[in-house]
């Protein structure tokens, strides 16, 4: 019915490698964030909210806030961080991959700017 | 999710796979068919596929990220996100200067999907694989014909209206959910049959070939540069809208960034599977542009076994590309004029779908004017878009605001600091270098002279409006933002 494609070793590496390298990773990016949604809906049917930031990205967080104090996206950061860490103080099941005593050693910041940085 | 629908008048996406396939379905247009193919090809085969992916990684994720990260944190449209940043006054022009391109963009682009219409519908009625086809003549005929090219164009305008009028879930949402995998489908069945010719295996070797000294010429990397910059539509208000119309707990960097830039340059790969196979059987030239669809791939359907139903899969799956840009392009302006303006959604469709009718007019009644429009605009107005939405998270908002507020928050990929630097000064500078490349590369032609009215024109008359309505206002700045925080 049709010849075989007859390519050299070199254009059979490039296809493979341009394959891998665009299609494999928009399917797993594809995959992995639709996995990720159905976690999140499974979550949200269970307990109505979920945390909303990872250990590394609330750090970042709370390092912008004690950073930039009077801010004027401040309040809404330290809103945003407040309501993760009573999220992850109340709901049993987690989103991310939270520990015991990463969740222990959190506190919620102040949501009044001068009694959080003590003025 | 209930209890995220009903915190929210605003609409919003009905799934993350609608979501996704409206970035796609906007970023996916015909340049990725048949430009990505060529200019590998042209360019060092896997030499250029290696820049390409380094730039890709290095610019149009991150910059995609930062697009739908400020949208999905103001929750509104270009000007109303513009306006949340900078405050009220004559900066918010910059929001409109975005508009105005996407207005300019589709005045030319919905003539160009009249095109893919046109040939859609007359492969349905196997015109191509008809007796005594000529398909010079067959463009020629068509486009010398104002009342089938208007016509192609009013069907296209119309067919976006109402699609629009449905709303992002019920309209959008609904045509990019089957466009977009209709479009894969369409490309990977000519691909099996391409690839099933003789001859195909040089199509093959043409754009996968590689030869590594292309790594070290200047051209390679601005080719590639312009295929991560452009083809992805970074910058240009579209992931902005998208991601305005995002959900509550929805991802940005992994499926805003990371997946629409990958499946973005997934189809331009896809083609080259599809489209050279066949275009090196038949030895065609590969590098016949936009004509390889309109007249060098046309003439070789009748040769093919299965050629008639080929040609409907390949110019439906050509129309789906254009006409879900084509709607997302025009959603931008809807979204943001809806907000900005007393008029209801459906009569901002009508307003915005009228006034692109009228300015694609001209390109509709000539193809030459349309080239200079798309040329004119591609060089200049999409890079000033990009500098105007990048600059205003670079140098404005501040990037670690943007990353630590909203990049990060439900995030289904961690973002680090590199990001910022990246945002701030990679993605502004390359795309300084790259319109500069262009002004000395076009110097004193027609095009360049009205690239620099765009440039100039668009900024000064933006800002001088929005001076003088804001200030009429007399609003208040909710946020005073002093300027970048890193």
């Amino acid at each position: 019915m049709f010849a075989p494609i007859q390519l050299t070793g070199e254009v059979w590496a490039t296809m493979i490698f341009t394959i891998l390298a665009f299609w494999g990773i928009a399917i797993w990016a594809l995959v992995r964030t639709l996995r990720q949604e159905d976690r999140k809906v499974e979550l949200l049917e269970h307990q109505d909210r979920i945390d909303t930031y990872s250990p590394r990205a609330l750090s970042d967080l709370r390092e912008w806030i004690e950073e930039n104090p009077d801010d004027s996206y401040a309040p809404d950061a330290r809103r945003r961080y407040n309501e993760c860490v009573e999220t992850l103080e109340e709901m049993d099941r987690r989103f991310y991959d939270w520990s015991d005593e990463e969740i222990a050693a959190l506190e919620r910041l102040d949501d009044d700017r001068e009694s959080s940085t003590g003025a | 999710m209930s209890e995220t629908q009903a915190k929210t008048a605003r609409e919003e996406w009905g799934t993350r796979f609608g979501f996704l396939m409206a970035m796609v379905g906007a970023m996916v247009g015909v340049g990725n068919i048949w430009r990505f193919p060529y200019v590998a090809g042209q360019n060092g085969g896997g030499a250029f596929i290696i820049a390409f992916l380094v730039l890709l990684f290095m610019l149009s994720v991150p910059g995609l990220m930062a697009e739908v990260a400020l949208g999905r944190y103001t929750g509104k449209g270009v000007i109303g996100a513009f306006r949340d940043v900078v405050g009220p006054g004559g900066l918010v022009g910059l929001g409109v200067v975005v508009v105005l391109v996407n207005v300019a963009l589709m005045s030319y682009y919905a003539p160009l999907i009249g095109w893919t219409l046109y040939y859609a519908g007359h492969s349905a009625l196997f015109t191509f694989t008809g007796a005594g086809f000529e398909p010079g003549t067959f463009l020629e005929a068509f486009l010398a014909n104002p009342a089938l090219t208007i016509s192609m164009h009013t069907v296209v305008v119309v067919a976006t209206a109402v699609i629009l009028f449905l709303g992002i879930r019920g309209g959008v949402e609904r045509v990019v959910v089957f466009a977009v995998p209709a479009l894969v489908i369409s490309l990977a069945i000519i691909a099996i049959r391409g690839l099933t010719l003789d001859g195909a295996a040089e199509g093959l070797a043409f754009t996968f070939g590689i030869d590594w000294n292309y790594l070290f010429i200047s051209t390679t990397w601005i080719e590639a540069l312009g295929q991560a910059l452009f083809s992805t539509g970074l910058g240009w208000g579209i992931a902005l809208t998208v991601g305005s119309y995002l959900r509550e707990y929805d991802d940005v960097p992994l499926g805003g960034g990371v997946f629409t830039a990958l499946a973005d340059a997934s189809v331009g790969v896809l083609a080259a599977f599809a489209i050279f196979p066949i275009v090196f059987a038949f030895g065609l030239e590969p590098d016949a542009g936009a004509g390889l669809t309109f007249v060098t791939l046309v003439q070789i359907f009748p040769e093919i076994t299965g050629g008639a139903l080929l040609a409907i899969v390949f110019f439906v799956g050509f129309f789906l590309a254009a006409f879900s840009s084509g709607l997302v392009i025009t959603e931008v302006a809807v979204t943001t004029v809806s907000e900005e303006t007393r008029l209801s959604r459906n009569q901002t469709v009508l307003a915005i779908c009228g006034l692109i009718w009228v300015l694609g007019l001209p390109s509709a009644l000539s193809a030459e004017f349309l080239d200079f429009a798309d040329f004119v605009f591609g060089s200049w107005g999409l890079p000033l878009a990009t500098l105007c939405i990048i600059g205003v998270v670079g140098w404005k908002l501040g990037p670690e605001r943007l990353r630590v507020l909203s990049v990060n928050n439900n995030a289904g990929l961690y973002i680090g600091r590199w990001w910022n630097a990246v945002v701030k000064f990679v993605i502004p500078g390359v795309m300084l270098f790259i319109m500069g490349y262009y002004a000395y590369d076009q110097f004193g032609t027609p095009e360049m002279i009205a690239g620099m009215g765009v440039l100039i024109g668009f900024p000064v008359i933006s800002y001088a409006v929005m001076h003088y309505l804001e200030g009429r206002d007399g609003t208040p700045s909710e946020r005073t933002v002093a300027g970048g925080d890193d």
